[in-house]
Parts: C-alpha cells; structure tokens; sequence
C-alpha cells in the first residue's frame, strides 16, 4: 500500500466508525491491566467483582458515553509484560483511559507510556507513595503504607505504648511500613527495641518470635503481604505466647485481610491493624456496596482491592463523562473532588493525587454472626499520603 | 546451504511479522528477546548437557547491570548490552566454577540456588536496585546515535531482531566449530571425551560462561525494552518456562529454539487475550501434548512423521 492509499483507506475508517456511531453513544474503551491468572488472581477476581458491581449499579454508560472494558492479564510483579500489555492497549484497542495496576513495577512499568499517550490512569492497587509522581496521568484510589504506618504509630504512642518490635517482610512494602513507623514512633517519643525483616515467602516464623518476646517489649509492629506467610505469622505469635505475655500486635491491614480472615482463626483475635477500609465498617454506603457486590460477584468476598477499584470506577465514570476523549479536561475534572465511598469520605488531593481519606483503627473480634471481623475501635480523619506531604 | 535458507526464512519471518502485526510490536520484541534467552539455554542443555533451571542467574544480572550502566554511566544501547554481556559471562564463569563439579539433579538444584541468592542480593540492596519496586530511570539514547526508539517500538524490534540474528550467527559457527563438537561429545559421554583427552570440566565451563554472555544479552536487552528492572528478572518461572519453550521446539537444535519459544509464546498470548483468566489449561494441555505426542520437540515431528509412515511396511 503506498502512503496515499493507506491515507485514504485510514480516513475512509475514521468515516465508516463516525457514520456508524452518528447518533448512537460513542464508545470509549478502558484497560484494565491487572493479575487475572497465578496466585494473584485474587486481585483479578475482587477488580471484575468491583466493575460488575459498578455497572450494575450505574449501567454501561458514562454520561453520553458507552464504556467498555478491555482485559490484559499482567500475572504477578512483572513489569516487561505489563508494559507491553499497556503498550498494546494503547495502540492496538486505542484506549482512552487506562485501569488497575496491583504492583508497582508494574504501575511504573506503564507511567511513561501514560505520560507519552496522555492516558489518564486510575491505580487501584499499588501502593508505593512514588507510583504518583512518575506519570501527571496517574491517580490513585487505594492507600500507600505510610498513609496507614505512621497513623499506627500514633495511636500506640497516645495509648501508652512505649517500647515496640518492628517485624516487617524485607521487601519494598515491607521496609516502607518500617521506616514510616519507626520515624513517626520515635518523634513522639517512642523506643524502638528492635528491627527485624524477615524472608518474604518463609512460613516459619518460631526464630523471630523467640526474638521478640525476649526484647519483652509493649507492642509489636508488622507489616506482611496477606497470604500463607500473614497467616502463620498470626498463629506463631499466640502459639510462642508473645500474646499471652500482653505484647500488643500492631499492624496494617494487610495481615488480617477480609479474604483471609477467617481461615486465622481465633489465634487472630486482639490484633490491632490500621488501614484504609474494613468490610465491618457501619455507613450506608458500605452496607449498599456490600449487598450489590454480594449480588454480582457472589462467589468473591470483597475487600480493601474491591474497594480501591469501585472507587476507580467512579473515578473514570466522572472523568469520561466530563471529558469523553479528552484527557487533560478528564483529569481535571476529578482532581480534588470529594465523595463518600463504602470506606469513608475521601477525596482526590492534589498535591498527590492520592486519596485523602480516614485511617481506621481496627481491632479483630467475633462479630455477632461469629465471624471474625475488623471491628473499627478509633478514627484517625483525613489522612494525606504521608510519604510525600506532612498533614 | 540448508543453514542460508534457514537465516532467509528467519529474516523473512521477522519482516513479515514486522508488517502482518504493526500494532503488537512490544509482545513480538519480547518474543524475540525470550529467543535469544531460550538459545542460552540450548547451548548448554541441549549442546553440552548440563542440566539447568536457573539461567534466569545471568538473564536478571545482564538486565541489572545494562540498567545501572544506563542509569549511572551511559544510556547508549549497544554498551549496555556490552555490559548486560560481560555481568552475564562474569556470573556465569564464577557460579560455573562450583555448578560444573556437581551433575544431574544436585546440579539442577544448585543452578536454581544460585539464581534465588543473586534475587535476595538484589532485594536486599534495595538502595542501589530500586528492590521490589523496580530500578527506574532507564531511558536508551538513539542507537549508535541516529535511531531513536519510537512509542510504537519499531526500533527496538529491529534492533533486537539484528541482536538475534547476531546471537544466531555467532551460535552456528560456534556449535559446527570442534569447540562446538567436543561439547555435543561431553554431552553424549564425558568418560569418552575425557579418555580421548578432552579437558571436560574446562570445556563445561567454557560454555556455560559463553552462554551467561549470551543470556546476559537477552537480559540487558529486556532491561531496554522495558526500560524497569525488577526483581521478576530472577525469577524461577522464567527459567523454567523457558525450559518448556526449548523442550517444544527440540533440544539440541537452534531453530528448536527459536520456533519453541514462537509458538510458546504466541499461543500463551493469544490465550491469555481470549480468556484472560482460565488461559493456563491451554498452555498446559500444549505442553502435555507435545511431550507425549512428539518428544523431541516440534522439529523432530517431520522424523516422528516419517518413522509413522514406514511402520506398515
């Protein structure tokens, strides 16, 4: 095909798709790059859980605007194939708006592609403080670490706890909690007695816990990706009597995540975690989204990524239907605007493009149903994202 | 000659999938980046049998090392991949010093050992590596220069389609080579080769170092594709599905490698785009296929096909 034809032929397509939609809703599609397949598909799972739950909710369309949704599977942290799943996305399905991003390789993997194509992006999930500043394109509805470390770190302090353990996973997340609670504890007044980081994968946890009893401090503090390790590491610390012998367990969210939860059992009962949203949490627009989720994804139970992608839902609803195909009009749109979601009031800020949004202490107990829950026990309200502005 | 019209229909292929599949430049660059991967991999599984599940050890330090160069020294491609090469050939001769004394499984197990132990390295100097966040900051200069790598990825398929046929070349001279015989004679019987004077554990070394130069390469060249590297560069899945890729294409052969690695890949992408979420009991009914039906790999079918036909008579 010579460069004219080719012209002419792409023009002719352009005609064909305008005729064709005339009249009707124009479509504008989202990708959504996220794990749909390995052991991460749970995150899959709770985002489509999340989108069907929206859709339900609100329809197909945003405004004039017919959404549609394009899926890639990004599998676990791999950055090279989410960015050519991101890659084609742009090119290929020519989508207007991109969507999830569970890992933070994989979310900076994509910022550049973003910035370039002038993509607004919605991350659902990674929760690396830094993620933001790669790509002006970027918002983000979750939460960062330090947004829920250091929060933890004040409640200890103003509930008499003095001395405390740190025990985190030695990988990215896991050193950001540390240090975000350690200099936060240690500001007001705290003493750290010790650090440990631990082996990601590991599940036996019998040499740290000896560790830590022996410091016999007030609390520990933890940070551990949910999964098999959170849960053991839950159990050891009531079967070697760090609970018994009245050391506090601090902690993020992470540890005792809704999908998890019950299998810990009631060796997790008194673990007290700070974090951005629980499923327990009394509002009515919590008690709305949990029956409509239970309606259109039954088989999946929610938690805090279901909720980080419905708040990214109505993030992208608002930016298509004020923007359409425009991304900068899109974007500007929902930058510092305010709503209430199923985990609080929270609100877009500027600065970061975070959420601001309330941190909630949260202490496991038997609900009325006997099932265990995070009960939240204190409010810390509008927190920023405190690993790159102070309050 | 029969090697002429193999590179002919390797450049052919690579130009017709240039222009059959414009919009899917960044999945087909790493097809071809996983090809020169999967052909370390041949040189001394198939070639030399040593038996490996951690060449992703020399992958992850070409990809590191091309990404610190271009983070901290120069952003110019071909010294990165100079120096993805050299990190590659470096760790590969060190590790092979301990790995070449030890064989079959012990051996399997220590290649894999060795791959974990430069991942926690890597995590564990999350300063200078980014750790599980990834290093950030690689942006390639132009190559040599004058082509500039484009959002689309044209260039840097090409540039990776010329590294490959690079690889290729020096690959199949090396292997016709007597270097390349004596290692196939190790691989058949090292008491032989050893009692015809062959310096086997010196040989095995050579070529494990060669292909941790090559592997480093892939590695380097993923590094700029990407332009991240993270600690997934280690991973133990990449070795392994490597593995499968060359066992579907045919051990001890380099085109095996590289249509293994082809068809892998595309029926993973395919898959994967049909049904993102139930696409692995494809892949596994693939392999479980090829395994059965045609062991020695898809290059073996046309012998596998022949021996069928004959067996009446």
């Amino acid at each position: 095909m010579t460069k004219t034809t080719r012209h002419v032929a792409f023009a002719a397509g352009i005609g064909l798709a305008l005729t064709a939609t005339a009249g009707n809703a124009d479509v504008i599609k989202v990708g959504v790059v996220a794990p749909f397949s390995g052991p991460f598909a749970v995150y899959g799972q709770e985002f489509r859980g999340a989108i069907d739950t929206w859709v339900a909710q609100h329809g197909k369309m945003a405004g004039s605007h017919e959404v549609q949704f394009i899926f890639k599977d990004s599998g676990g942290p791999n950055p090279a194939a989410a960015k050519s799943a991101t890659q084609e996305l742009l090119i290929r399905d020519g989508v207007k708006y991109l969507a999830g991003y569970v890992f933070t390789p994989n979310a900076l993997a994509a910022a550049p592609l973003a910035s370039k194509a002038h993509v607004p992006t919605v991350i659902w999930n990674a929760a690396t403080s830094i993620i933001t500043t790669k790509s002006p394109e970027f918002i983000r509805t979750s939460f960062t670490l330090p947004q829920a470390a250091m929060p933890m770190a004040d409640w200890a302090i103003a509930h008499g706890i003095k001395s405390v353990v740190i025990a985190v996973s030695d990988y990215g997340p896991g050193i950001d909690a540390d240090k975000a609670f350690a200099k936060e504890f240690t500001a007001k007044g705290g003493t750290i007695l010790d650090e440990i980081r631990m082996p990601v994968n590991t599940t036996d946890f019998s040499p740290f816990m000896q560790r830590i009893k022996s410091k016999a401090p007030n609390a520990l503090f933890s940070f551990i990706p949910a999964g098999p390790p959170a849960f053991s590491f839950v159990k050891s610390y009531s079967d070697y009597g760090l609970k018994a012998a009245g050391i506090k367990f601090l902690g993020t969210g992470d540890l005792v995540d809704e999908t998890e939860l019950q299998g810990i059992g009631d060796a997790g009962i008194g673990v007290i975690t700070a974090h951005h949203y629980s499923v327990a949490h009394d509002s009515a627009a919590n008690k709305a989204f949990l029956a409509a989720f239970q309606k259109a994804a039954p088989n999946v139970t929610p938690n805090f990524a279901a909720v980080g992608a419905y708040d990214g839902m109505r993030v992208l609803y608002k930016m298509i239907e004020a923007g359409g195909t425009d991304g900068a009009k899109a974007l500007k749109s929902v930058i510092g605007t305010s709503w209430e979601s199923p985990r609080g009031p929270v609100t877009i800020d500027p600065r970061t493009r975070s959420l601001t949004q309330n941190m909630y202490i949260r202490e496991v107990v038997k609900g009325a149903d006997g099932k265990l829950e995070n009960k939240e026990i204190d409010t810390i309200k509008d927190v920023p994202d405190l690993g790159l502005v102070s309050k | 000659m029969r090697d002429i019209t193999g590179f002919a229909l390797m450049v052919l292929a690579a130009i017709v999938t240039f222009y059959a599949f414009p919009y899917s430049l960044a999945f087909t660059t790493r097809v071809v980046i996983m090809m020169i991967f999967v052909l370390s991999i041949d040189l001394i599984q198939g070639y030399t049998g040593i038996a490996t599940l951690g060449q992703a050890a020399m992958y992850g330090s070409g990809a590191y090392a091309a990404g610190l160069f271009a983070v901290h020294v120069s952003q110019a491609p071909l010294l990165g991949l100079a120096v993805g090469a050299l990190a590659g050939g470096g760790i590969a001769f060190v590790s092979s010093l301990v790995l070449m004394r030890a064989e079959g499984l012990t051996q399997l197990m220590l290649t894999i050992a060795v791959a974990e132990v430069l991942r926690e390295v890597a995590n564990k100097f999350s300063a200078f590596t980014g750790g599980s966040d990834g290093l950030s900051g690689i942006s390639p200069a132009p190559i040599l220069g004058i082509w500039d790598f484009d959002f689309v990825g044209k260039v840097g398929y090409i540039y990776a389609v010329a590294v490959l046929l690079a690889v290729m070349v020096f690959l199949k001279v090396l292997t016709s080579s007597p270097f390349g015989l004596a290692l196939q004679g190790i691989k058949d019987s090292p008491a032989r080769m050893r009692a015809i004077g062959t310096p086997v554990m010196r040989r095995r070394i050579a070529a494990y170092t060669i292909s941790g130069v090559i592997a480093g390469i892939a590695g380097a060249l993923a590094a700029q594709s990407t332009a991240l590297v993270s600690l997934s560069v280690y991973d133990f899945q990449l070795s392994a599905e490597a593995i499968i890729m060359l066992i579907l294409g045919g051990t001890g052969r380099l085109w095996g490698a590289l249509i293994g690695t082809a068809i892998f890949m595309s029926v993973h992408e395919v898959a994967a785009s049909v049904d993102p979420f139930n696409w692995l009991f494809i892949i596994g009914a693939l392999v479980l296929a090829v395994v059965y039906a045609v062991p020695q790999g898809l290059l073996g079918l046309p012998a596998e096909l022949r021996r069928l036909v004959r067996r009446p008579q």
